[in-house]
């Protein structure tokens, strides 16, 4: 009888381990480590960044109009883990420089963000050489025009959401996790799912939900290229499915770790764009 | 120094900068881009002005083009690059008038890597106001303003050197310029409060503003230094020229007017507050050609301060408010010294201003009201306006200008007969 016991044991512990072996990897991470990962891969690739990045904003009917920039981002720390409360944590600048439509040709855009307060935010209009302080409580305002939303563009505090694990899924061939966020706080959506590519931890796909809970808003991404060695989404759509709506932005010309000195992200260069950048 | 050599030694010493960067850059084509735009104001009342029936209409076709120097040639290494900007119009106000205005044609460097200089015709701007003006003294076009030219157009340009500095502690920016007035209502085109005719004049006006003589004593200078604490700016400001408006009297029997030389010693701060952007600034002005007050033709020194707050509501919808005030010093003097027959002017203005800005259909449609509302001076001005960017290339504008008053002499109640309303397409 003890023998029978000793091997129901040890036989359930082979299960056990057995089990642990075949399941992906959600089991040693939490959803909140995945959403935490996907953060750091797609908003914190490297140390810093240049792209040159095309913005098709495109109606309902075809008409299309284009939005063509230079972009710098500069982490000043990487993003941390999500429990972490250190003040600087995440911090990062962002440099922008317009080269289309016309009528913004020239002016340049820099953020400083935070995770734990409103980011800063400031316009530089060449026209009447003024650089203006934008409030930027509104995370889901439209980027220029287009269907990203500010948050889109530099990223959400995963705190900010409750993340529960759904299932494991492939997207176009790719094992991935799916994932369930609800803002803890009153937020433009009511539901995000993400599908998140379980080696890289890219987000290849978001969908957003209202309160009604349907389907209004989604994010796709498209061509994933290794580019100093880090996996990145170089092409990218959002659709808007309420107004027919969508933006296809590309990324070009993409480096990374290039050192780009910490004053570049000051007025100075707001005035005057830092040429061996933006040329 | 005699005004025409004081003149020709600044521009060559200017634009010969200028130039000996235009030596380096190569023949490569440079890229153009600019707007063709025509603009049309019809506006009511018959006030005298050389026309009755509109106060804007005119074509422009503006130019403007960027020289980033390539190589390693001397300005290749600074960093440079050359900017030209160029407005051609037909202003059919003044029957078909041709005119170019040059914008800007400047040479900007990295001379070292704590100094940058931008030397040439420039536009400059610096302070917290939104269309309020304390430690800004370049030169502003104000006509532009009243009758619904882009914003753009509010700004002159300045004949200048910048010298800006980046030392660890500060940043400063010094500017050298020549004198530039304010460009103001005189009568042909806008009707406004003229003293010499007792009431509202058009081209009944007859004044003669005397602008101060080129020459190296009547530069100007203007200083900031400003750094960033935490998420706010704060700023010092310091100025040394003239008014840019012709608010003294040289000859009260000849009309004759002039800008007094005057100070301004000012400071502002700017940054997130109540979940917006906070803003404050103050200035202190001496009227150096009458400091104690007691000369009733020239205009007194001044204290003012500037409160503003900006919030963004949500769905591309933001609100601005503004509160400013200007105390004129020495008051008691100013009264004392007045002739029976002079008009009296208020020693304090208090002046609020707010801005609702919301845009619609993926940011292409704007609605903007700004409005601008004198509770002292029983005065206001409305700007409602609503463009459309109907495509990357076209853009419709249709908006208004409404200064109203209840008396002729205040600052928004002189130009209560300009009320027009104007489209541009560009």
């Amino acid at each position: 009888m003890r023998t029978i016991k000793m091997l129901f044991a040890v036989s359930l512990f082979f299960l056990a381990s057995f089990s642990q072996e075949l399941s992906f990897a959600q089991d040693e991470l939490s959803a909140s480590d995945i959403i935490a990962k996907s953060r750091l891969a797609f908003y914190y690739a490297g140390d810093d960044m240049k792209a040159r990045v095309r913005m098709e904003l495109i109606n309902k009917n075809g008409q299309k109009r284009i939005r063509e920039l230079t972009m710098l981002r500069k982490d000043d720390q990487d993003g941390g883990q999500p429990s972490s409360a250190e003040a600087s944590e995440g911090r990062q600048k962002y440099f922008m420089y317009f080269y289309q439509p016309a009528d913004v040709k020239d002016m340049t855009f820099m953020v400083t963000k935070y995770t734990d307060q409103d980011a800063d935010r400031w316009l530089f209009i060449p026209a009447i050489d003024l650089v203006k302080r934008i409030a930027a409580n509104d995370k889901f305002s439209s980027f220029v025009g287009s269907d990203f939303t500010y948050e889109d563009v530099s990223g959400r505090n995963p705190a900010e959401d409750t993340h529960t694990f759904l299932r494991n899924d492939k997207l176009n061939g790719k094992d991935c996790f799916v994932v369930e966020s609800i803002p803890k706080q009153p937020s433009e959506y009511a539901k995000r799912i993400s599908w998140i590519d379980a080696t890289n931890f890219l987000p290849l796909k978001e969908e957003f939900y209202d309160k009604q809970n349907e389907l209004y808003r989604q994010f796709e991404a498209g061509e994933i290229k290794e580019i100093d060695g880090i996996s990145t989404i170089i092409q990218r759509v959002v659709k808007n499915l309420k107004s027919g709506h969508r933006t296809e932005v590309s990324f070009e010309e993409i480096k990374y770790n290039l050192g780009i000195e910490d004053d570049v992200f000051s007025e100075r260069y707001l005035r005057r764009p830092p040429l061996q950048w933006i040329k | 120094m005699d005004k025409v050599e004081v003149k020709i030694i600044f521009m060559v010493f200017m634009f010969s900068i200028a130039f000996w960067g235009v030596r380096e850059a190569t023949a490569a084509g440079p890229e153009f881009h600019g707007f063709m735009e025509f603009a049309y104001g019809p506006k009511v009342s018959d006030d005298h002005t050389k026309r009755d029936d509109f106060n804007l209409l005119e074509q422009r076709l503006q130019l403007k083009t960027k020289y980033l120097f390539e190589g390693d040639g001397f300005f290749a290494r600074k960093n440079s690059s050359l900017n030209f900007k160029g407005d051609f119009t037909v202003d059919e106000y003044f029957f078909g008038k041709t005119d170019f205005e040059l914008r800007e044609l400047n040479l900007s460097t990295t001379l070292v890597d704590w100094f940058d200089l931008k030397a040439g015709r420039q536009i400059l701007t610096w302070g917290t106001g939104d269309y309020l003006f304390i430690n800004d003294l370049f030169p502003k076009d104000y006509v532009s303003f009243f009758i619904g030219r882009d914003d753009e157009y509010l700004k002159k340009p300045s004949d200048a050197l910048k010298m800006s500095f980046y030392p660890s502690l500060a940043n400063v920016d010094f500017v050298i310029s020549t004198f530039e007035s304010n460009t103001t209502a005189k009568g042909d085109r806008l009707s406004f409060f003229d003293s010499f005719q007792g009431g509202i004049a058009g081209v009944n006006s007859d004044r003669d503003l005397l602008e101060p003589p080129l020459q190296l004593s009547n530069l100007e200078y203007a200083l900031r230094t400003y750094r960033n604490l935490g998420s706010h700016e704060a700023a010092f400001y310091y100025f040394r020229g003239f008014d840019k408006n012709p608010t003294s009297y040289q000859d009260e029997a000849a009309r004759q007017l002039f800008y007094p030389r005057l100070d301004i010693y000012g400071t502002s701060l700017r940054g997130p507050a109540a979940s917006g952007i906070g803003n404050i600034e103050f200035g202190y002005t001496n009227s150096r050609e009458d400091s104690n007050g007691n000369n009733r033709l020239i205009a007194n020194s001044l204290f003012k301060v500037l409160t503003g707050y900006e919030k963004d509501l949500g769905n591309d919808f933001k609100i601005g408010l503004q509160y400013f005030y200007e105390q004129t010093l020495d008051y008691g003097q100013y009264k004392e010294s007045l002739l029976p027959t002079d008009f009296v002017f208020d020693e304090s203005r208090h002046l609020l201003t707010q801005r609702i800005t919301k845009l619609y259909k993926n940011q292409t449609v704007s609605i903007t009201l700004f409005n601008f509302y004198s509770p002292s001076n029983k005065d206001g001005y409305v700007r409602p306006m609503v463009s459309y960017h109907v495509s990357d290339q076209w853009k419709a504008t249709l908006g208004a200008n409404l200064p109203w008053g209840e008396d002729d002499l205040t600052e928004f109640g002189q130009m209560k007969r300009n009320k027009n309303v104007y489209v541009r397409f560009r």
